[in-house]
């Protein structure tokens, strides 16, 4: 019985013989001339094939490599789960009035199983806000999964949820993890472990839905339509949604609910352009802008702290080595490879150093309570409009320190960066009409 | 622009004008510059019996235990941790378009090395059932080969890379010479071919069978140590 559920919802290969199971199904297949993945959808390279004459799967070998030798075998999704009399949310905290109110909106449209998108602003306190939905579709007995492209935003998210249904069987599923898959009603994981499932989640929410890399990967797109039952549907949380998403809103095939005040009530930061002509060229000589350096000389006496993103991890010593000659010390740079990452955001945290470099891996997910954001080279192609926005987000994120500074300097000014100003004002407009204070 | 076949980004490949100008097919290399970096090739002194990569030019400490069974082998990268990562995705995930990526420098290793006879280290037949390739073989391109070793039946079944020291040097010959291309090693100089250097006990049980086949000489060449 044990062993069965593994196969709950998913498409797995098996390493022993299960009678239970079928026939299974081929995970290679030939259609047509070419050769498709049973698993993650993708078309096969006339060079995929090994000199035993099967053919393999590159897109998800990381998930294990499947040839044509192997079978996937799936159990269609049974629900075994409990159903309780009262809720299961356990947790104590309490809701602001806006957040009432776009909790409710969001419940309502379960009720009516419409596929939505909770376009809230950075800092407003998403992921509480369908908790109530969330318990909702607990206690019918819905699978849920709740992922995200991020594996940090799921190792933050699942203590979380786990305080907040403490009765619910829970489990994290992320590349890395070394704790054994078990089948459990809500299912906290990265994108790219959707490619497991299959026909598999009455309720999908998708945190981050603008982050790299799901929303340019038509791969990680299709694992969530797949991982979700014919029935079933799925919300969106973002604060940056992209192009097509916004389409989608306004062709009314997805139900919206804006949040555009943070919980603590008061506007974005909005983000300020300073030109610095020829940074680049500069920065090569070790010198960097000298607004930048008479502002960041002004945040060390001031003792305000600040985080500073870069466009390129290669910029980042360059970077260190001209604030080191301003005489600007105290900090310490991070990026996606680097390996004490965790350990210089902690220090951040604990205000160990006073800045950091950093290049768009902090751009979301993380909070410092006061802290300044600048951004050396804003129109780099790095830099989308999402992303500008995600990192003025940065700011003003505690309810102690509700402003903040964000200045971006740039070689020219470009359509990202009117886009992400734009972006910000039209959510402060929306603010201002329920009350926000800038 | 061309594909990396290890981090599968695009990146743009520089061309010298002897190169383009050339009546030869541009070349395509397979790795990208940042991932080219993640393989360090040995260079200057290494141990002249193991080929590690060291200080000096003496004998290294793990060759001076292996005196009374002495092997000269080459080796073209240092295992270290990008070359363990590529051998874990080429190997033990099975990702055999990686074969690529150190076809071209392995191909050079072999026109400077001197021999009659190349012989890869084979693999047993679970092992062939599983991963659908011998790795070593993967990265020959057209080079001639014989196969003239095969994995014993009664070999019991534990990977070497699971192994301690210790444990590795007791393993007890697992090769037996093919019995129809025996004849063909008798006076020649043979050059063993493997991917992983590591104490060096897989190529001397193999070094020893080639030898009882009438072998002249026996060197090896390996991709990492």
């Amino acid at each position: 019985m044990n062993e069965l559920s593994e196969f709950f919802g998913r498409r797995m290969p098996a390493d022993r013989v299960i009678p239970e199971l079928g026939d299974g199904q081929v995970a290679v297949q030939r259609i047509g001339q070419r050769y498709q993945c049973q698993r993650c959808q993708q078309w096969l390279a006339e060079t995929d094939r090994l000199p035993n004459g099967a053919w393999y799967c590159r897109q998800c070998l990381q998930m294990g490599r499947l040839t044509s030798q192997t079978k996937l075998y799936t159990i269609p999704e049974p629900n075994r789960f409990p159903i309780p009399a009262a809720s299961r949310l356990t947790w104590a905290g309490k809701l602001s009035a806006d957040q009432q109110r776009a909790a409710e909106a969001i419940y309502r449209q379960v009720q009516q199983g419409k596929d939505q998108l909770l376009w809230a602003v950075t800092g407003a306190g998403k992921t509480e806000i369908v908790y109530p939905a969330l318990d909702w579709a607990l206690t019918r007995g819905w699978r849920v999964a709740w992922v995200s492209p991020r594996v940090d935003v799921c190792l933050e998210l699942a203590p979380r949820i786990h305080a907040a249904f403490r009765d619910v069987s829970q489990c994290l599923l992320y590349g890395e993890q070394t704790v054994p898959y078990a089948y459990s009603q809500l299912t906290i994981c990265t994108t790219h472990q959707l490619l497991r499932f299959e026909r598999a989640f009455d309720w999908i929410v998708v945190d981050e839905v603008d982050a790299f890399p799901l929303a340019t990967s038509p791969l990680l797109q299709g694992a969530i339509t797949r991982a979700e039952k014919e029935t079933g549907q799925h919300l969106y949380l973002t604060a940056t949604p992209g192009e097509a998403l916004q389409r989608e809103i306004r062709r009314q095939t997805l139900a919206v609910t804006y949040l555009p005040l943070r919980y603590h009530g008061f506007l974005l930061p909005r983000l300020q352009v300073r030109l610095a002509w020829r940074w680049r060229q500069m920065l090569a000589k070790q010198r960097l802008p000298k607004g930048l350096v008479r502002q960041l000389q002004r945040y060390g006496r001031q003792g305000q702290r600040f985080l500073l993103f870069v466009p390129h991890v290669r910029d980042l010593p360059l970077v260190m080595a001209a604030l080191d000659l301003a005489g600007i010390r105290g900090g310490a740079s991070v990026h996606a490879a680097d390996h004490d990452r965790t350990a210089k955001v902690q220090a951040m945290r604990d205000q160990r150093v006073s800045f950091l470099v950093t290049t768009t891996i902090l751009e979301r997910g993380v909070t410092f309570p006061n802290i300044a954001v600048v951004i050396l080279g804003g129109d780099d192609a790095v830099f989308s409009t999402a992303a500008l926005v995600q990192i003025a987000g940065r700011a003003g994120r505690s309810a102690d320190f509700p402003k903040g500074e964000v200045t971006c300097y740039v070689q020219s000014q470009t359509r990202t960066i009117r886009r992400a100003q734009v972006m910000i004002d039209r959510l402060n407009r929306q603010g201002k009409q329920r009350g926000g204070h800038t | 622009m061309t594909t990396c076949v290890w981090c599968q980004r695009a990146f743009p490949v520089s061309l010298t004008l002897p190169e383009i100008l050339a009546w030869r097919p541009l070349p395509q290399p397979p790795l990208c510059p940042s991932c080219q970096d993640r393989l360090t090739p040995i260079t200057g002194n290494r141990c002249p019996d193991c080929g590690r990569q060291q200080a000096t030019r003496t004998v290294c400490h793990d060759c001076e235990r292996w005196q009374a069974v002495p092997l000269k082998n080459h080796a073209l990268f240092r295992y270290d941790a990008g070359m363990k990562a590529y051998m874990q995705q080429y190997k033990f995930q099975g990702d055999y378009a990686l074969r690529k990526a150190l076809q071209a420098p392995l191909s050079r290793a072999l026109s400077r090395q001197t021999y009659d006879i190349l012989v890869p280290i084979p693999i047993d037949q679970q092992t062939w059932r599983t991963r659908g390739f011998n790795q070593v073989t993967g990265w020959l391109r057209d080079q001639p080969y014989y196969q003239a070793l095969a994995v014993k039946d009664d070999h019991k079944k534990r990977p070497q890379s699971a192994k301690t020291r210790a444990e590795r040097l007791l393993t007890p010959q697992p090769f037996q010479l093919v019995e129809q291309v025996a004849p063909i090693l008798i006076g020649q100089r043979v050059l063993l071919l493997d991917d992983v250097y590591t104490t060096g006990r897989t190529l001397r049980h193999a070094a020893d069978q080639i030898y009882l086949g009438g072998a002249k000489a026996v060197t090896s060449l390996t991709l990492a140590r």
